[in-house]
């Protein structure tokens, strides 16, 4: 179980205050859910994801994590240039108590690197970054995973096995998802919320949370 | 695949568990991005301590003065620079703490204080590497051995505890704004170095000065190592009372600071 209370985030800005993106957010995400997340560029999608991970911290409220929770996907954010790949998941297996041999193989296997696997993740190409995180995620087994606009994560052969992962994983692992695509999201998830002035508006149909995202 | 749920029955041991595979890891990532795996690699962990401890120390005992109370020039330098080394590398790693480890915060149960923690660990055991193998070469070739080498040990331990503490707080300031911490705290170790009690002892001073600079926790750190390395040959002023109640204060402020801190810290 995921929990947000009335989670609040402002950025400090240059000489001009404060901006605050999210103004007061509650959702409650259990196993099995999958929630796609609507909103206009700039609504906070993204930060609102940033905060659910843990990448940054809520500047009010509270985010109650009751289960294992990915970093967002679609970027090679959570991955360490002056590392090799294979370093890079030597790290995360043991963040996370996974065996380390395994990981390994597991990433190699999947993301199809071979030897660039004992590369810096630096020297790696976007799709081969993007490639490697998904790996790495799959291969911890999250009870949730956030889905950042991805699965620009290489070419179509690679994107679509990453979707067939995930579909996978529906049930019993939770998945919020954020897209600009209304496709990936009727074929992904089960309900949807849109994000505006700072709040996430939760529909229980899929059609009338198109409507309200339109009408925006 | 493994079986092992990443999150089973909330526990102390779970958490426990999960802090020692986070400061493990942390650890080992902490040797690979600093040091990389060619040339000497870890080895520069504590070479870099040995050689510029080394150096310092060297260079007052070919200057020949030697000090009062008939103790050798070279080792009371090496134990002086040593913990000033390790002083210094914690606090002025400190404001980079988050900035230099992006990636690691997208992993939500690495937090920044294990970050700081596994960095704080890994300079000590530099230095303590860099002492051992100092004062077994120093024994070795002129046959002096420290009085008590694990006091000498406790004295870097401590210099470590308290200067954690001090980390925290550099590193909740940056919340204030990244550059103008790092833009002070690097001089400030340089021109604290004269007051941090490194090169001076207490007794060799006037009363007035001594009742001042008591009040520096440092100073009780380098008299209590020189205690443990020279022994009894000439008075030492130092008390572990004081000293624990700094190194209590400054770590239950740290953490105090960096917890408000933290969420206007964007990673």
């Amino acid at each position: 179980m995921l929990r947000l209370e009335g989670v609040r985030k402002s950025f400090r800005m240059p000489n001009r205050g404060q901006r605050e993106v999210l103004r007061g957010v509650d959702a409650l995400v259990r196993k099995g859910d999958a929630i796609g997340i609507l909103g206009r560029n700039g609504a906070g999608k993204s930060t609102l994801m940033r905060l659910i991970a843990g990448v940054d911290h809520p500047t009010g409220g509270r985010i109650e994590r009751g289960m294992s929770i990915s970093w967002p996907l679609g970027y090679g954010g959570a991955l360490h240039g002056a590392l090799s790949g294979a370093d890079n998941a030597r790290f995360v297996a043991r963040i996370y108590g996974r065996p380390v041999d395994w990981t390994i193989g597991f990433c190699e296997d999947f993301a199809e690197l071979g030897r660039d696997m004992h590369m810096p993740v630096r020297t790696y190409s976007s799709g081969m970054q993007s490639r490697l995180a998904l790996a790495l995620s799959l291969a911890v087994d999250f009870d949730c995973y956030l889905v950042d606009e991805m699965v620009a994560a290489g070419d179509s052969r690679f994107a679509s096995r990453g979707r067939e992962e995930l579909m996978a994983r529906r049930g019993r692992a939770a998945l919020i998802f954020v897209s600009h695509s209304e496709e990936l999201i009727r074929s992904f998830c089960t309900s949807a919320a849109v994000l505006t002035q700072g709040r996430l508006f939760f529909h229980e149909d899929m059609d009338q949370a198109f409507a309200a995202y339109r009408a925006l | 695949m493994s079986d092992r749920p990443i999150l089973p029955e909330p526990s102390l041991r779970r958490a426990l568990r999960v802090q020692m595979d986070v400061l493990g890891a942390l650890i080992m990532r902490e040797l690979h991005t600093r040091f990389g795996r060619e040339n000497l690699g870890y080895l520069w962990l504590f070479l870099e301590p040995m050689i510029l401890a080394g150096c310092v120390a060297l260079l007052h005992e070919l200057s020949g003065h030697g000090l009062p109370g008939g103790m050798m020039a070279f080792p009371f330098y090496i134990i002086s620079y040593t913990p000033h080394y390790l002083l210094r590398a914690i606090l002025t790693r400190a404001p980079t703490a988050l900035e230099a480890n992006l990636p690691l915060f997208y992993h939500a149960r690495v937090r920044l204080h294990d970050v700081l923690l596994a960095r704080t660990l890994l300079e000590l055991a530099a230095v303590l590497i860099a002492m051992i193998a100092f004062l077994t070469g120093l024994g070795i070739v002129t046959g002096t051995w420290p009085e008590d080498p694990v006091m000498v040990a406790m004295g870097l331990v401590m210099t470590a505890v308290l200067m954690h503490g001090m980390g925290l707080m550099v590193c909740a300031a940056t919340a204030f704004g990244h550059a103008a911490v790092e833009r002070v705290v690097h001089p400030a170790t340089y021109l604290a170095l004269p007051l941090s009690g490194a090169f001076f002892m207490l007794w060799w001073l006037p009363e007035e000065a001594r009742q001042l600079l008591w009040w520096i926790p440092t100073v009780h750190i380098y008299e209590f190592i020189r205690e443990a390395y020279f022994g009894p040959i000439v008075p030492y002023h130092y008390d572990l009372g004081y000293l624990a109640l700094w190194m209590l204060v400054s770590n239950v402020l740290g953490l105090l600071a960096l917890r408000v801190a933290r969420p206007h810290m964007e990673a």
